[in-house]
């Protein structure tokens, strides 16, 4: 790279380059790295309140007794949700987008539509379906009692994480959507020509012509998908509260304990939010990472 | 080769519909085919549309109807929930203070984006290498809310608008790399042509590559638009003061306070969406292209 500067003198260009680092480093790199160091405080939402270094033990407050049972049920939630959305929304689009990718009259219609919920965001999305499952006299509560059945929907602790897993599906499957049909359009169609010259099934032209081609495609909506759920809790938050044990994830935890809600935010330690935020952090780099070798490794053998 | 049906890179089944008058061996098979793609597709539609149409529907009800009749099509429509709604939830304030936000802190952070990425890309810095790095770096940070609450306590910067403004503003997310990237497409040599004709940095900057980075800047913008306008956990939790909120905090505000009156609730849902319904409705491709690269890069 050929590095002198055309325009002069260098120094405008590192005076405006500076000031716009200057602004992401103090509003994201410096509390991003500050997450780290204030997880071994007990620092307080009270600017006023004096702040102690305690080592490890909000840390230990995490693995201790009193919160393990929480804790666990808030990471297994986190996991099941995660693995859910990844799973459906993939599968889902995969479909979909093969669907869509037809000479089919209205297709275009029908992918605006089902890309419409990624740009409405979560409060309207939650207000959305809060009446579609409203218990009283919403249309899922009519389906229910066709059944005979009633039910709470999202305030039913046996199926609300099933329909939080539902809605995120919903409202997030359009950009995998376009991730997968921009795949599709990109394999050659002599690809297809090939095949059936050599007398393949439709079957056997998805198997071995589209779904290896789509390989990368599927890598990047995947890990998109994992790093997204394992950190996601907005809708979460606006379908079911703050403190729904049923639908509890850990960045859920990390809102509610640093921001408390009903459980008195002022008093309690922000340290301890922030050791969750590390927690977090953690297992979402080992899982992204792992999840990324093995789809590496699995496009180049299929 | 124009007798074999896949004629286009088109998926499973695609040879039958494209082609369904050609003589073909595979013809009859495929023609039911063509009909199960349709009613799928049909199913797709529904499941997307009717939850909006729904809304809509509640919306136009009044409260009598919907006590009565919660499900079922609207009798006589009522326009007057979009006005009691506005007035009840004072979203006049609310709206006037989310396009404040937005414009404001992605028009800032699209020009961050543009300041940091564009000397970067050109090596007008030193190690652009390394701050190339820290820009692909910043997408895998960890959730900084509490510190982000604590920063904007001890700056001065809580409960105000300029905080909330520069803290949405300096979430760029892939907006660097996209600029850098795509300047990768532009050469050099006109930026050498641009200072030979005595052009300054600043004015190339300004008034020169956005005209030439056009899709990538609107890209960065609409997709950090995007975030601002639909954020609610950070205004949660820096907006103790009800006048600054935007209009996302106010609607779920007016759920908390209007919970079984779902008329009235969903005409308040339709004024929130109706900027983004707008916007989509005419912008909708690069919309798409926005989120979608935003959502690639990362």
């Amino acid at each position: 790279m050929r590095n002198y500067i055309v325009f002069g003198r260098r120094s405008t260009a590192q005076l405006t380059f500076a000031l716009g680092i200057a602004l992401v480093v103090v509003f994201s790199l410096v509390p991003a790295v500050g997450i780290l160091v204030i997880s071994f405080t007990d620092i307080r939402s009270l600017p006023y309140l004096a702040t102690h270094w305690v080592g490890l033990q909000n840390y230990q407050t995490f693995f201790s007794s009193a919160q393990l049972a929480y804790n666990l049920s808030a990471l297994r939630n986190t996991f099941v949700f995660a693995i859910a959305v990844t799973i459906f929304q993939n599968l889902l689009a995969l479909l979909i987008a093969v669907l869509l990718n037809q000479r089919l009259r209205g297709r275009n219609f029908a992918r605006a539509v089902v890309f419409l919920p990624t740009i409405l965001g979560v409060t309207v999305i939650g207000l959305i379906f809060s009446l579609i499952f409203n218990p009283s006299a919403g249309p899922a509560a009519r389906v229910w009692a066709a059944f005979g059945a009633s039910s709470a929907f999202f305030g039913d602790p046996k199926l609300a994480m099933t329909l939080v897993i539902f809605v995120q599906v919903w409202s997030g499957i359009g950009v995998a959507v376009v991730i997968y049909l921009a795949g599709l359009q990109a394999i050659p169609s002599e690809l297809y020509e090939v095949a059936n010259i050599d007398g393949a099934t439709a079957w056997q032209r998805l198997r071995f012509v589209t779904i290896p081609l789509l390989a990368p495609s599927v890598t990047a909506n995947t890990l998109l998908c994992i790093i997204g759920s394992l950190q996601s809790y907005q809708l979460i938050y606006v379908l079911t509260g703050p403190i729904n044990p049923a639908t509890q994830v850990l960045s859920l935890a990390i809102f509610t304990q640093g921001f408390g809600g009903p459980q008195g935010g002022t008093v309690q330690s922000q340290g301890y939010a922030a050791a969750i935020s590390i927690v977090q952090f953690i297992i979402v780099a080992i899982v992204s990472l792992a999840a990324l070798a093995y789809l590496r490794r699995r496009e180049t053998s299929l | 080769m124009t007798t074999v049906p896949v004629a286009a890179p088109v998926g499973l089944q695609a040879a039958a519909v494209q082609h369904p008058e050609t003589a073909h061996v595979g013809h009859r098979r495929n023609k039911p085919l063509a009909v199960v793609s349709y009613l799928l597709m049909l199913v797709v539609v529904v499941i997307y549309a009717y939850p909006l149409l729904f809304l809509i529907n509640t919306a136009l009800k009044s409260n009598t109807e919907f006590l009565v009749n919660p499900t079922g099509l609207v009798q006589s429509p009522q326009l007057a929930n979009f006005a009691s709604a506005w007035r009840q939830g004072n979203f006049g304030a609310y709206v006037l203070n989310s396009v404040l936000y937005t414009f404001v802190a992605a028009g800032l952070g699209t020009v961050m984006s543009l300041l940091v990425g564009f000397p970067v890309a050109r090596g007008y810095v030193k190690h652009p290498r390394v701050w190339q790095g820290l820009f692909a770096g910043m997408l895998f940070l960890p959730n900084t809310l509490v510190t982000v609450f604590q920063l904007a306590l001890r700056l001065g910067l809580y409960d105000t608008a300029l905080g909330y403004i520069l803290i949405m503003a300096s979430g760029v997310g892939v907006g660097p790399l996209l600029v850098t990237g795509y300047l990768s497409s532009i050469p050099r040599e006109i930026d050498e042509a641009a200072a030979m004709d005595g052009a300054g940095y600043l004015r190339y900057l300004f008034t020169f590559l956005p005209k030439l980075m056009a899709p990538v800047l609107s890209t960065v913008f609409i997709l950090q638009a995007i975030g601002v306008w639909n954020d609610i956990i950070l205004a949660t939790i820096l907006f103790p003061d009800q006048t600054k909120w935007p209009v996302t905090l106010g609607l779920f505000a007016f759920k908390g306070t209007y919970t079984s009156q779902w008329s009235l609730l969903s005409a308040a849902t339709l004024i929130v969406a109706a900027p983004l319904l707008v916007a989509y409705l005419f912008l909708q491709r690069y919309l798409v292209a926005s989120v979608v690269g935003g959502a690639v890069k990362g």
